[in-house]
């Protein structure tokens, strides 16, 4: 795996983002339903998978935002996890032996991540087919206990 | 309406299988040679010790466990998995050869030689 962080100020947004609170958010429920539906669509279900596109959580607690993603059996060398511009980019791709062939499925999805995240810190590990992506978050964006004393 | 919801994996991990265990088929693929059927599920989160194999009744069922490794107190942001066990159900009525399945578990795919019977493979009948 490898990591890379470069801003690209001319590429348009993958999707109308519209950010709740500062957070996080790029695309709608439906809109990645309706994605998900054409890629399996257009690609067939059986054999290949999910057309590129596969499952991902995420999570966050003080000190991390959590990507976790469902890849199951691809080669570790061939996954590439890379932060561009607010965004995580996961790209992995899987070789199947099925009887007569060989077929190489690749898989492809751009996450939003919120903007409080230490690019350099970033790491990722893949267990039983799971990715799991830590991202630490910002010192400054950590929730800080401010005493307030009345009188 | 069973085809779209199998499609969209929100509707995958609410749907119960009629149990109180809600379950959810994993995606798999079965190729076919002479001598054996290849069988490829993908499971993904789920290690050994979650997993099952089980052939009884002419019935092959596997149920994978997932163990999701994910610190405590994390509040979720975005869900798109689900922790519903994973359930298959083959039934090949006897054309496979249980004492001689071969199973593998590796990066969440599990992959299974299941040797087929002998009354099952193509037999040459002489004629005399």
């Amino acid at each position: 795996m490898r990591f890379i962080k470069y801003t690209n100020p001319d590429a348009p947004s993958v999707a109308p983002s519209a950010r709740l609170g500062g957070r996080f958010y790029g695309r709608t429920d439906i809109e990645n339903e309706i994605d998900w539906l054409f890629g399996a669509a257009l690609s067939g279900i059986a054999g290949s998978a999910l057309g590129g596109q596969f499952p991902v959580d995420l999570y966050e607690d003080k000190d991390n935002t959590y990507v976790r993603a469902e890849l199951p059996g691809v080669t570790r060398d061939a996954i590439s996890v890379e932060i561009v511009d607010g965004s995580l980019s996961i790209q992995a791709s899987r070789k199947d032996k099925s009887g007569e062939g060989e077929n190489t499925v690749s898989f492809n999805r751009l996450v939003s991540i919120p903007d409080d995240v230490q690019a350099d810190k970033v790491s990722a590990a893949y267990e039983n087919g799971i990715l799991t992506v830590t991202l630490p978050r910002t010192e400054k964006s950590k929730p800080k206990k401010i005493s307030v004393t009345v009188n | 309406m069973s085809f779209f919801n199998a499609l969209i994996p929100a509707f995958n991990g609410a749907a119960p299988e009629g149990d109180v265990i809600p379950t959810r088929r994993p995606q798999y693929h079965v190729a076919e040679t002479d001598a054996a059927y290849s069988l490829t599920v993908n499971l993904p989160g789920v290690a050994k010790d979650g997993l099952e194999v089980t052939d009884e009744n002419g019935e092959l069922r596997i149920t994978g466990k997932r163990a999701l490794p994910l610190p405590d107190n994390v509040a979720v942001l975005h869900r798109e998995s689900s922790d519903a066990l994973f359930e298959l159900v083959l039934t090949h009525d006897n054309t496979i050869d249980s004492e001689k399945i071969d199973a593998e578990l590796k990066d969440g795919v599990l992959r299974l030689t299941l040797a087929k019977a002998e009354s099952a493979k193509p037999r040459k009948i002489s004629i005399s």
